[in-house]
């Protein structure tokens, strides 16, 4: 018991890794822009569905990765431009908006695919796995899962705190007013966020296609995860992705193995819902001043 | 003497509990809906219009906490859905009892697909149908009470909180297709006894005019006024002395007890229960109701419930996979351009209208009460331009 226990802790390392892929672009359209994107999930779906066509077209994932984040990402400056920089003012409505737009994505990818499911193979090179502790079989494309997760949180940290453009984001997210006043073009910064957030999710899909069937729906449970993820680990700064991913998806995994999947869900959501009783603003919650 | 305010005195203007006009419609509408019957045969529209009033109701419980104190749930399914589901199982129960399955079982048909032989214990009190309804109203009511005071003691409020709420309906919804021997699962509860007729129909009629009235006192009360204040500064109301957080729980408790009516009189209307009547997409649909009916009105949601529905039911046949295009675009619409809903803007022209009256009004009152404090003239008070050292 104790053996396997540590095994599925193990194997929980590639659920925290989606869980991380998942969450962050959300995390900082979330956290900087301050829009709720209810149309997080269908950005998943159609990085997902970026990944089926280059399939079909010969491709696989190492090159869906950057057609993902650019036609995602551009999908995301349409969708900033035509809806969302209209109503920065109100984010519970921007909620709304984002799930009309979520239903109209959906509703397209539908009438464009059909309503089949997409089968997207792994690239041969990730093909297979090794054996970890016991007889735990750990798939290599689990171990791509967790090297994608750390090297996109690498490059997610290299943007936001080494960069002139990530100084401005900090900058925007600390004080909107006073950067404006210092001649930072919020609007922008806020376009370009909302941009490079969805190219993410469009990663997020992309990377995912292979270990879920890719079906118009496929993103929903993805943007809800991701929003508990934010919730437990706070959107102060990007730590709290990573330690939400952690406790969550270690605890879905050990519970739903020691219980099952329903209750294992369950239990952690009654665990969040105490955590941030105690810490309502997160882990690595921002308390801004008002 | 001290100048008065007269928007502030007490007595002197306050709007009717019930203003004619609307009692008026509303009569007419209660009239048209009621003789249906009567005048009406379509079997299929008065299953129609019983399903519309339930959707009414829903979605005015939801127009309480989002429109009137600015909570935004985006699981007020999983109330609706439990009520139901509490009552779709106990008339479910009596039904088998009367009705053997294929297989001679005096138990729910998917109880016994999915192996069971006999009744749970757990499940024997619900073969009682008034305590089930009992169940039905106030367990929802407990769970939105523990809810309430989990969050809203702590602050946690706005974006945290739809966000939470939505995970608490998918949870449910979860798990109603994972226990699908207690439950129903995919398929949901169907072929029980269900009480499509006139008489109900009267009750359903009464039991929502009976909330809306009630939800028009409410909120014309002080109490509304409190609560009102919350949606528009709830820091300010704080500092000024109220208990938001026990005004956010009254409230939220009030709108999930509507909501578990809403969910027991549809189970009961139309013979039908699945895991989508508590699941996150049906509670965001009754939020757009809302809000295309207009949020901070009393009769939007009721507008609203009957529109959009009623246009599905029109529209989405000829439309078909083009419908969830309009259903999406509607949201975008109704958030970028008609913010206040149908009724809300109605009663924006009107009142813009009638401003002129109005305004005079209050610049004569304010005059004069400015004429009076200048006669009061303490000693040392500065005068108007005077220098203040």
């Amino acid at each position: 018991m104790v053996q396997s226990i540590i095994t599925q802790f193990l194997s929980g390392f590639s659920v925290v890794a989606i869980l991380v892929i998942a969450a962050l672009g959300l995390a900082i359209i979330f956290g900087v822009a301050g829009v709720i994107n209810m149309a997080h999930g269908e950005m998943i779906m159609l990085g997902a569905y970026t990944a089926a066509v280059v399939g079909k077209l010969g491709g696989n994932t190492f090159i869906a990765i950057p057609v993902a984040f650019v036609i995602v990402g551009l999908l995301g400056l349409l969708i900033e431009r035509g809806v969302i920089q209209w109503i920065y003012d109100r984010p519970l409505e921007t909620l709304l908006a984002t799930w009309g737009v979520g239903i109209i994505l959906q509703t397209v990818v539908k009438l464009v695919f059909g309503p089949e499911l997409y089968y997207v193979g792994a690239p041969k090179a990730l093909l297979g796995g090794f054996r970890l502790i016991g007889r735990l079989p750990f798939p290599y494309y689990r171990l791509f899962l967790i090297v994608v997760a750390i090297v996109l949180l690498g490059l997610v940290f290299f943007v936001i705190y080494r960069t002139d453009f990530g100084l401005k984001v900090r900058a925007v997210r600390r004080n909107r007013a006073i950067s404006g006043c210092l001649g930072i073009d919020t609007a922008r910064v806020d376009m370009m966020i909302f941009m490079f957030g969805s190219g993410l999710a469009g990663i997020a899909g992309a990377v995912l296609a292979p270990i879920k069937s890719v079906s118009t729906t496929m993103g929903f449970p993805y943007a809800v995860d991701s929003y508990m993820v934010l919730v437990l680990g706070g959107v102060g700064n990007l730590w709290g992705v990573l330690a939400g991913s952690g406790v969550i998806g270690e605890a879905e995994t050990i519970l739903s193995f020691v219980f099952n999947n329903v209750i294992g869900r369950l239990l952690v959501f009654l665990f969040i819902v105490i955590i941030i009783r105690f810490v309502p603003r997160g882990i690595f919650g921002y308390y801004e001043r008002r | 003497m001290r100048p008065i305010n007269p928007l502030r005195a007490r007595g002197v203007y306050r709007a009717p509990l019930i203003p004619s006009w609307i009692l008026i419609g509303g009569a007419v509408v209660v009239a048209l809906i009621g003789a249906y019957p009567y005048y009406g045969s379509n079997a299929y529209v008065l299953s129609l219009l019983g399903k519309f009033l339930c959707f009414a109701i829903f979605a005015l419980s939801i127009d309480l906490i989002w429109g009137f104190t600015g909570i935004l749930s985006l699981g007020q399914a999983v109330y609706f859905g439990i009520g139901a589901y509490f009552v779709a199982l106990s008339l479910k129960i009596n039904y088998a009892l009367t009705h053997p399955t294929r297989y001679g079982g005096k138990i729910p048909d998917f109880m016994e697909w999915n192996g069971l032989t006999s009744l749970p214990d757990f499940m024997t009190p619900l073969m009682n149908v008034p305590f089930a309804v009992v169940c039905a109203l106030l367990v929802p009511t407990l769970l939105a009470f523990l809810f309430g005071v989990i969050t809203f003691k702590r602050h946690i409020y706005g974006v945290y909180c739809a966000v939470i709420t939505l995970a608490e309906s998918l949870i449910l919804q979860d798990f109603i297709i994972e226990y699908q021997a207690y439950t129903g699962g995919f398929n949901g509860i169907t072929d029980y006894s269900n009480y499509v007729g006139a008489p109900f129909l009267w009750f359903i009629l009464a039991v929502t005019v009976v909330f809306f009235v009630a939800a028009r006192a409410l909120t014309h009360s002080r109490v509304g006024t409190v609560l009102k204040s919350i949606r528009d500064n709830d820091l300010r109301a704080e500092f000024m002395g109220y208990n938001v957080a026990n005004y956010r729980i009254f409230v939220f408790c009030v709108s999930a007890f509507m909501a578990a009516t809403a969910g027991a009189l549809y189970a009961a209307w139309v013979g039908i229960v699945s895991f989508l009547d508590a699941g996150p997409v049906f509670s965001i649909q009754a939020v757009i109701w809302t809000a295309v009916g207009g949020r901070g009105t009393i009769i939007g949601p009721f507008v609203g419930a009957f529109l959009v529905n009623g246009a599905e039911f029109f529209l989405s046949g000829t439309l078909a996979q083009w419908w969830q295009i309009v259903v999406g675009g509607l949201f975008i619409f109704v958030v970028l351009v008609l913010r206040d809903g149908i009724v809300g803007t109605i009663a924006g022209w009107v009142r813009k209208r009638r401003k002129g009256n109005f305004r005079q009004f209050i610049e004569e009152s304010d005059q004069k009460a400015h004429d009076r404090q200048r006669d009061w003239d303490p000693q040392g008070a500065p005068r108007a331009g005077e220098e203040v050292r």
